[in-house]
């Protein structure tokens, strides 16, 4: 039953061929059944009763000049769910095309999320706030101190997550190398192979030769090896200052990384090894692991390749964190990525991004109980990524028993995007993931490195202002009594405190199955 | 003179570092024995003449980018893994996967190799001197596949670039590959194939395989 008067109709006198010529175009007369639309005796068409309208969206279709616009009057969560303009639309480009529909970004809309906890400032029951303006804090991320000769100090708990070269443009990809070596953090080359520059950028350097240090004071490169293998040889996994295993990602956990033809010019084919145009779309799995002890395996040679001197990390989509992170502690890394629901990626079927994994919330307690039953939490260190936003996700993360955090598509908008949801299409106006040549001159990298640097350290100042008014001088001495849960939900869903009632939730208290 | 290393009761990294030590100083020859148990031997390598006498264990030359490895007898799972350079010779048979992901170089193997053979090749020739299992060259993005004998099931699954040519039957095709004609230049070049490898076949017998569309996921 349509819901009367739930709409607005609004035509472009300005394209409208009606107010441009009366009498020669009624069009939206003729097709609306409802009599939205009158005409004069003049023949000039007006909109004589909004009320009528019933979101049909004919007028629209039929206009000739595209110049009807019909829009809901109020949230079509109150007014038409589930039946959404958007769920029609999609349904129509199915009938239309039979295709369904990919896009870029990340899970959109009601998600439990970092918003409905709090942190609990210190007062009288907890040791006293430390001051933010006048005291330290300490930061630092050390990965693989026991285990490798060369480990990676991160100045902050924050990493670059893995965005390949193909899903952004090589000057996104130097940004993001310029911005880690100005902050001392990582950044990873995702799947897509390695740009010439981004290793010694990252390292703060301008030259190939490391002997001209521009950036201080030089952060890290983190090399992945996924299931598409594009780019990767022996070479670039000696690259990296660490080797991160890629098993999933939180907006397409089950599925591999999609490149899709519009963006594989030239100089991605020659990097990815495929022809120019295709769409580079890889494995859901790895072609050469069968069984848990060949990921084990992978994990030892990629150790021996790269001389026992570098980190091994695992990055894992938002399926079982318990039993994921366990058994990717149990293969022998050093750190693992965990990324939730709302982690972004570069193109995706929209249900999987919208429907597939679970939120990066739920995800975090039951990874660190892992680690903690294994004995090896802050040993292995565990990064949160999916949806984290700024210095409170940080902090809440990191409370929960995170080790750090990553910020994918937070570094996207700092860069310059406007979240158009658009990446997979390679037209981004702001030279970020398009491919074209005259949208990448767009970004210059110094610049946008600049930003995301800038960020970076604002966001830090934010995690120290959060850690110290918490009574903390280092921010591994956060923890879950530093945060409460808002509502009985999140309480149910995190085992953090609930707010009022001031304990777990019951099954928290007793104990429970992973 | 090839020196000889023991590898029984060693792990990897003892006989990595051995062998890498022993390839840098002795004329790059060397020889492994008793090493079934090491997987991922030889990786990395860029250089260096390796015979591994009897078989090996996974991932034997992972990520070679120049070495020439020599396996006496069969070599397990993902030999030649993501090679980008140089040789993997296997007198015997190859498991599951061998010459998976490769950029470049050569593999060949004597004996029969596996499902999922060379799958994602993207510029290695592969050559097998039997029979192939199931799904081999799935994904296939560049390089020449040649399988002397019988084939499986799905054979080229979604090949989109690069060439398959069998000499025997194959149990069924995949999605987006069809059966072209054999060329000169193709019977030219596995006559080459054929005779560096001393793999008896006529060149001529073979038939050809390539791909129907290079983008055949999204119109």
């Amino acid at each position: 039953m349509p819901v009367v008067g739930a709409f607005c109709v609004t035509v472009h006198k300005d394209i409208c061929i009606n107010a441009q010529m009366p009498g020669k175009c009624a069009t939206c007369v003729e097709v609306c059944p409802y009599e939205v639309y009158a005409i004069d005796g003049n023949g000039q068409v007006a909109v004589q009763n909004y009320n009528a309208c019933v979101g049909c969206r004919i007028c629209a279709e039929f206009c000739p000049e595209n110049a009807i616009r019909i829009n809901p009057a109020e949230s079509e969560y109150l007014s038409r769910y589930p039946w959404t303009l958007g769920q029609v639309e999609e349904i129509h480009h199915k009938a239309l095309t039979g295709g369904y529909l990919l896009r870029g970004f990340g899970t959109m809309g009601p998600m439990p999320h970092f918003d409905q906890i709090v942190v609990v400032p210190s007062q009288l029951a907890a040791e006293p706030p430390k001051d933010k303006y006048r005291e330290e804090c300490e930061m630092e991320v050390v990965i693989g101190e026991d285990t490798c000769e060369k480990p990676i100090r991160l100045q902050y708990p924050i990493i670059f997550p893995a965005m390949s070269f193909g899903a952004l443009s090589r000057e996104a990809k130097l940004a993001l190398a310029i911005a880690a070596a100005k902050t001392g953090i990582a950044e990873n080359t995702g799947e897509g192979g390695l740009v010439a520059e981004a290793r010694h950028y990252c390292h703060g350097y301008i030259d190939k030769e490391e002997t001209q240090k521009k950036w201080e004071p030089g952060g890290y490169l983190v090399v992945q090896w996924s299931t598409g293998r594009w780019g990767v040889s022996v070479d670039f996994v000696r690259a990296g200052d660490a080797v991160e295993v890629k098993i999933g990602q939180g907006a397409k956990p089950g599925m591999g990384g999609h490149l899709l033809g519009a963006k594989v010019t030239e100089e991605i084919a020659a990097v990815r090894g495929v022809p120019v145009g295709s769409d580079a779309l890889s494995p859901c799995r790895y072609y050469d692991v069968l069984s848990f002890e060949d990921l084990k395996k992978q994990v030892a040679f990629l150790r021996d390749v790269t001389n026992y001197e570098k980190p091994i990390w695992i990055k894992l989509g938002p399926s079982r964190p318990y039993d994921d992170v366990r058994l990717a502690a149990e293969a022998g890394v050093d750190a693992i990525s965990l990324d939730g629901i709302a982690g972004g990626t570069g193109a995706s079927p929209d249900l999987v991004t919208q429907g597939v994994g679970i939120p990066t919330i739920a995800c975090i307690p039951p990874a660190v109980r892992a680690l903690k039953d294994l004995g090896l939490h802050r040993k292995v260190k565990l990064f949160a990524l999916g949806g984290i936003r700024n210095g409170l996700d940080a902090v809440k993360a990191l409370a929960m028993g995170a080790d750090g955090v990553g910020f994918g598509t937070a570094a996207e908008i700092a860069m310059g995007c406007r979240a158009c949801m658009a990446c997979h299409k390679g037209n981004c106006p702001y030279g970020i993931t398009s491919q074209k040549p005259e949208l990448r001159a767009r970004l210059d990298p110094e610049e946008a490195g600049q930003r995301l640097a800038n960020f970076v350290k604002a966001t830090v100042e934010e995690i120290k202002i959060l850690t110290m008014l918490s009574g903390h001088s280092d921010i591994k001495d956060l923890s879950e009594e530093d945060l409460r849960a808002v509502d009985p939900e999140t309480a149910a869903i995190t085992g953090l405190k609930l707010i009022g009632y001031e304990r777990r939730m019951p099954w928290w208290e007793n104990g429970h199955d992973n | 003179m090839s020196r000889v290393l023991d590898a029984k009761g060693k792990d990897l990294r003892v006989v990595s570092t051995q062998l890498k030590e022993m390839i840098a100083a002795d004329g790059k020859e060397a020889t492994v024995k008793n090493a079934s148990h090491l997987h991922g031997l030889c990786a990395g390598l860029k250089g260096g003449e390796i015979t591994i006498e009897g078989d090996s264990g996974d991932y034997l030359g992972v990520l070679n980018d120049g070495a020439l490895i020599r396996v006496a007898g069969n070599a397990g799972r993902y030999a030649a893994d993501n090679m980008t350079h140089g040789t993997v010779l296997v007198d015997g048979d190859t498991d599951y996967g061998a010459a998976q992901y490769c950029y470049g170089g050569i593999v060949v193997v004597k004996g029969s190799a596996g499902d999922f053979t060379a799958t994602m090749n993207k510029g290695a020739t592969v050559i097998i001197g039997q029979d192939v299992g199931d799904e081999v060259g799935t994904y296939m993005l560049a390089g020449d596949l040649v399988i002397v004998g019988n084939a499986g099931r799905n054979l080229g699954n979604y090949l989109i670039r690069g060439n398959i040519y069998v000499g025997g039957q194959w149990a069924s095709l995949g999605h987006n590959v069809k059966e072209e004609t054999l060329t000169k230049a193709d019977v030219d070049k596995l006559q080459g194939y054929l005779a560096k490898y001393a793999i008896k076949a006529d060149p001529r017998a073979f038939r050809k395989l390539a791909p129907l569309s290079a983008k055949p996921f999204y119109k």
